[in-house]
């Protein structure tokens, strides 16, 4: 079972780990490098049935953080992805040891899926570049390169390639219906094949086609990341990327991983799981791959074939190794128009009509998706990816900040109860409520304030001595571990403590 | 004598030029030693890899056995073996594709014939890093002036046909030790046929260029040894051997022809 789900895990990386390596930047080898070592160490030290591997998120960043330092796949371009995925473990394992994994939690889902779907819009207009053959050229923003396509396409597109990409992308989408699992394989064949056929009329000068040409594949591809004082001093510009791919990465594997932990009974310890990902990352540079983290669509193919330990994601890693070293050859006149119709599919499944209409419910969740999905669009993943942690931090503290008051009047005089948590961020809310019942004694009922801080309790004092120049009285009705909390800031002095 | 101050101001400013381009340029075992490199020079190191030894280094676009430095000897820098400093003759208009030519071009399409593989993209590092190469190798040179020993030598008549069979004899006899009886090469040396050679659409398949070559540059390291004729003839003997199809004919037409056959 564990073995089989292996084989179709490993299927499944090939077409990624080569694409995910354009997205990159890099040469395609790099790419099931990271697709065979990266699995390899997360399931080796890692403890669920989740596969990693390359991811698409974390190539893109790659691409963007590496692009403004080398010409894309030169070999400083490479000492550099080695350099900042050497970074991006060492952030994650630095989180494993601060026990970080909390703090994905607050990344809301919303924003998460928003992520997703500016990633897969930037894949599809990645996709463009080698599927209309266009050299590839840098533009601000999004719509100037739509703009530059559609005015000049007669010179601009090419025809061959442009046949290959669309009949990648049909096939894929023809296949989807039939087979869902395994779409993409049937993409990519199909594209193969109309490149095959397109070669066999046309010679390469006429159609001027990209290939992917012969990977050079090792099976134990070791190499040592070039370290030295200069290499250091330019990598300081990737930190800013380096932690927000360690971010992105390990807030998509625990995405997955939690959901693994709901839905099936596998024993998964969060903290070994930022361990296994953080190491995997870290050793990939010496084993010739980049960065990867956890795949949603590999991860859900595997579920759904019974894995359910680790060992599929190792066998998974032999497969592909075994796979290349065969198909290698055959790979060889992949085209990559064939290559960029199935990024295209990628792109599109991370855009979700579903998610749209599933956060459209709720306000503030649609308003974190679109502000994500429009930040990536315009200003790049990285961004993003802050945005979306501000933007779902604040709306958790909005939440978090807001108290649930309610006056009831008893025989004593006002009771009012308090629930939530009273902090700084809070007490402004009480401050308008007691301004607003200045006469008469006040009760406040704490027991179900589930936390109380200094500046709460300064407050309370503050309040009570205007009250007591007024003639009034104010009493919290509090319990032994707020009691306790209260004493030791001299507070019973000041106040009328009551226990429940 | 009275010299003219142009003439003086032109030498001079000349003299300064070439004195500024060696000055400013570091030699490539400099940079080999240096331990980082900026984006140029890292791609100039790459593109001295690749041109050296092409088989670890471009592997990707590579379909047959050669190594760059095997026609383009002393990696490019050896006037009459097709020296690489050329980048002042691009962009050019090339009768063999009807285009005008970017260095780019060029050398992906080394990549094509010579080394028989695939055409790799315009923006393919290994194209980017050649281009480093020959623009390093260039410095100094006029923009647009020939440099001195560009291509090959180009034979004079010699009154005879090249023959052949008087090829195939001088072939065994001179060159065989190194390149084989069969054309396979040995070890360190060259395939001239087979089909780990060059392919039919390749400037070395032209028996002018080849003889050319062959004149000035073997046995290597004894060039200019053989007689007009014999380079001559040794050229058309290669040229009648097996070697892959011209890539510019389509498999389709290959296959249409041989059905009318």
């Amino acid at each position: 079972m564990e073995v089989f789900a292996g084989l179709v895990g490993a299927i499944l990386v090939i077409p990624q780990g080569i694409t995910f390596a354009y997205l990159a930047g890099l040469p395609p080898e790099y790419g099931l490098y990271c697709a065979i070592f990266v699995t390899l160490f997360c399931s080796l030290l890692g403890s669920s049935s989740m596969m990693s591997g390359p991811n698409t998120a974390v190539a893109i960043l790659i691409g963007t953080a590496v692009l403004p330092l080398a010409g894309r796949g030169s070999p400083l371009y490479i000492d550099f992805v080695f350099l900042l995925c050497l970074m991006v473990g060492l952030i994650q394992l630095m989180f494993w040891l601060a026990r970080g994994a909390r703090i994905f939690q607050y990344l809301s889902p919303a924003s998460i899926s928003g992520i997703s779907a500016g990633a897969g819009f930037l894949i599809i207009m990645s996709s463009l570049d080698s599927m209309l053959d266009l050299s590839t050229f840098q533009t601000t923003f999004f719509y100037e390169k739509l703009y530059v396509i559609a005015s000049d396409a007669g010179n601009l597109v090419n025809p061959y390639s442009l046949a290959i990409g669309l009949t990648t992308i049909a096939s894929g989408y023809l296949g989807k219906r039939y087979s869902p699992r395994y779409f993409i394989i049937i993409a990519v064949t199909a594209g193969y094949l109309c490149g095959v056929l397109v070669a066999f009329v046309w010679p390469q000068p006429i159609t001027e086609l990209e290939y992917l040409g012969r990977m050079p594949l090792e099976w134990l591809p070791l190499s040592i990341p070039n370290i030295n004082i200069e290499y250091l001093m330019i990598s300081t510009k990737l930190i800013p990327y380096a932690i927000a791919i360690a971010f992105i990465g390990l807030a998509q594997s625990l995405v997955i991983v939690r959901e693994l932990k709901m839905e099936t009974d596998q024993d998964i310890n969060l903290d070994k799981e930022v361990y296994a990902q953080g190491m995997a990352n870290f050793l990939a540079p010496f084993f010739s791959g980049f960065a990867g983290a956890g795949s949603f669509n590999r991860t859900r193919a595997n579920q759904s074939l019974g894995a359910t330990t680790p060992l599929s994601g190792i066998t998974a890693a032999g497969f592909v190794l075994i796979l290349i070293t065969f198909l290698g050859p055959i790979l060889t006149f992949m085209p990559m128009a064939a290559m960029s119709g199935t990024l295209f599919i990628v792109g599109a499944n991370m855009i979700k009509w579903r998610d749209i209409k599933h956060y459209a419910q709720v306000r503030s969740e649609l308003i974190i998706y679109f502000t994500t999905f429009l930040c990536i669009m315009f200003f790049g993943l990285a961004a993003g990816v802050a945005v979306a942690v501000v933007l779902s931090v604040s709306v958790f503290m909005l939440h978090i900040s807001q108290l649930e008051l309610k006056m009831e009047s008893a025989n004593t005089g006002t009771v009012l109860k308090v629930k939530g948590a009273l902090f700084y961020a809070s007490v402004a809310h009480l401050t308008e409520k007691f301004h607003r019942h200045l006469d008469g004694d006040l009760t406040v009922d704490l027991q179900y304030t589930t936390h109380v801080d200094q500046s709460a309790v300064d407050f309370f004092i503050r309040e009570s001595r205007q009250m007591a120049a007024q003639g009034t009285k104010l009493t919290l009705l509090i319990n032994d571990e707020q009691r306790k909390f209260l004493e030791r800031l001299g507070a019973s002095s000041e106040l009328e403590l009551v226990s429940l | 004598m009275k010299i003219s101050p142009v003439f003086l101001l032109v030498g001079l400013s000349f003299a300064l030029a070439t004195a500024h381009a060696q000055q400013n340029q570091p030699s490539i075992e400099q940079l080999l030693q240096e331990p980082f490199l900026d984006d140029y020079y890292s791609n100039v190191v790459y593109g001295y890899e690749i041109t050296t030894n092409t088989q670890d280094n471009a592997s990707r676009y590579v379909g047959n056995s050669l190594q760059c430095s095997n026609c383009h000897l002393q990696a490019g820098t050896q006037p009459d073996a097709l020296p690489l400093n050329v980048a002042g003759m691009y962009p050019k208009w090339r009768a063999k594709n009807g285009k005008r030519n970017g260095i780019g071009l060029r050398i992906r399409e080394c990549f094509l014939y010579s080394m028989d593989g695939i055409m790799p993209p315009e923006d393919a590092p290994e194209v980017l890093a050649l281009s480093a190469y020959v623009t390093y190798l260039s410095q100094g040179q006029v923009m647009g002036a020939e440099p001195p020993g560009r291509g090959v030598p180009t034979l004079p008549d010699t009154g005879y046909d090249p023959n052949p069979a008087n090829g195939r004899a001088v072939y065994l006899e001179q060159c065989s030790s190194c390149h084989g009886e069969r054309g396979g090469g040995t070890a360190g040396m060259p395939p001239v046929w087979g089909l780990n050679a060059y392919n039919k659409g390749a400037g070395m398949n032209d028996i002018q260029q080849a003889a050319g070559f062959i004149w000035a540059n073997m046995p290597l390291g004894n060039g200019k040894s053989l007689t007009h004729q014999q380079a001559l003839d040794v050229s058309a003997y290669l040229n009648l051997q097996v070697r892959p199809a011209d890539p510019r004919d389509s498999k389709f037409l290959k296959l249409l022809e041989q059905l009318i056959n």
